[in-house]
């Protein structure tokens, strides 16, 4: 865990809930849960070393192998 | 959910830098690499695929005016495998708007900011993206009518400025190896082309909508032409090199020196490719909040801007340790990907749609 990247992540985090949550306190219950379940995402995902961790290009070129072989001669 | 309203031509102005931005800076070497000196014929083949898919869309557009691809595609093919979709459309849409931003920090860390760290770069573009955004269509719209100049007129002068240094001859032999080597050189902008589907999520705030068709053919047209006189320009400079540089248009406006004192031009380039990366970035990430805040039913889409910016940036990281490995995602997998996200797939909506209507209609 590298907790300089956690650690402005969550800073930025609660910055832009400060920022937001006066606006959208009119708006329905469920552009509420969205707006923390990605925020949640987000900072849940910044904890990890992500740059080293099989994740969507990877799969998609495990997907993909058999084009990217052909890409490849 | 977007009150804003755009005119088709703003559309064309926004879709132009859209395809045109990341397409002439790396892919001239990566076509190159395949078509060796008939790169410049790719894009003419690749293009085909801009009109299919601009044609597609304008159909889909006009069974459901009002709607994007997450909404119709729940009347289409019902709604569970309809949310299925739409996620396939999120994850692609955030994904590939990672990988772009990534790819700008790279070249912008490579070429010019060499000991800036890449996420404060990635993270500053993203924040100035998240503005616009927040702004809504329109601010993108005029902004990019804005921008639009100071993108096309730069690339015009630095092609007269690089004149007097084109060999006209590297383009011999025309066709030496059949017309095969173009074709696959066309495979990797190809995909790039296959982005016109976006224009799905643009149609419906287009006040003359008549002539939304027209204007994405136009754009399309505009793109192979631009992509085509990039191509012959990097040939003409660089013959049978083309291949061994990753960006070669930087590499044409190094060439330059007029007089002793006119040179340097290399960062007119990354100016203006950085204007133009910001209206695609923009752009993209645009489509991923809309899409986003469409497939969760939200009654905006202002809300989730923000933490959207932030997964932005993570999927800048995820899996995605160097340089090499953007470029095999370029070549590797991006362009049948986006070929079967973005043309295929709304192909077979569109098939499917007109079967619904139709039937339909008999059973009334």
């Amino acid at each position: 865990m590298r907790w300089g990247v956690f650690v402005s992540t969550t800073i930025i985090v609660v910055l832009i809930i400060l920022y937001e949550w006066p606006k959208m306190k009119q708006n329905p219950k469920k552009d509420k849960v969205a707006f923390f379940t990605l925020l949640l995402i987000g900072l849940v995902l910044s904890m990890f070393d992500l740059s080293h961790m099989a994740g969507p290009t990877t799969w998609l070129e495990t997907l993909f192998k058999p084009f990217g072989e052909f890409m490849e001669k | 959910m977007e009150k804003g309203k755009i005119s088709a031509l703003q559309m064309a102005i926004m879709m132009y830098p859209t395809i045109v931005a990341t397409a002439i800076l790396g892919v001239p070497s990566i076509t190159a690499k395949y078509a060796q000196n008939d790169l410049w014929l790719a894009p003419i083949f690749a293009s085909f695929i801009g009109y299919v898919t601009v044609y597609i869309a304008y159909k889909l557009h006009k069974l459901y005016p009002k709607q994007s691809v997450i909404q119709f595609s729940e009347y289409i093919i019902g709604r569970f495998l309809g949310k299925i979709l739409g996620f396939l459309y999120l994850f692609f849409y955030i994904q590939v708007t990672g990988e772009i931003i990534r790819e700008y920090a790279e070249f912008i860390v490579d070429s010019f900011l060499v000991r800036t760290p890449i996420s404060v770069i990635m993270a500053s573009m993203a924040f100035l993206c998240a503005f616009i955004v927040y702004g809504g269509i329109e601010v993108i719209a005029r902004a990019a009518q804005l921008f639009f100049p100071l993108f096309v007129f730069p690339i015009l002068i630095l092609i007269i400025l690089v004149l007097p240094d084109f060999e006209f001859k590297n383009i011999f032999p025309i066709l030496a190896d059949g017309i095969w080597p173009p074709m696959k050189g066309a495979i990797v902008p190809g995909g790039w082309f296959t982005e016109f589907f976006m224009i799905i999520f643009l149609l419906p705030f287009i006040k003359d909508r008549k002539k939304g068709m027209k204007y994405g053919m136009i754009t399309a047209f505009a793109v192979m032409m631009t992509l085509v006189v990039v191509n012959l320009v990097v040939l003409f400079v660089f013959g049978p090199a083309t291949a061994s540089k990753v960006y070669p248009l930087m590499n044409v406006a190094r060439y330059i020196s007029i007089a002793e004192f006119f040179e340097h031009f290399e960062s007119v380039v990354m100016a203006i490719w950085i204007v133009g990366t910001f209206i695609k970035i923009s752009v993209f990430y645009y489509v991923t909040a809309l899409s986003t805040a469409q497939w969760l039913n939200l009654s905006d889409y202002r809300p989730i801007v923000w933490p959207i910016g932030i997964l932005l940036v993570v999927f800048c990281f995820w899996s995605i340790p160097n340089t090499l490995e953007i470029e095999r995602f370029n070549i590797g997998v991006f362009p049948l990907y986006g070929f079967i996200v973005q043309t295929i797939i709304p192909l077979l909506l569109v098939v499917m749609a007109v079967f619904r209507k139709r039937k339909s209609k008999e059973t009334v």
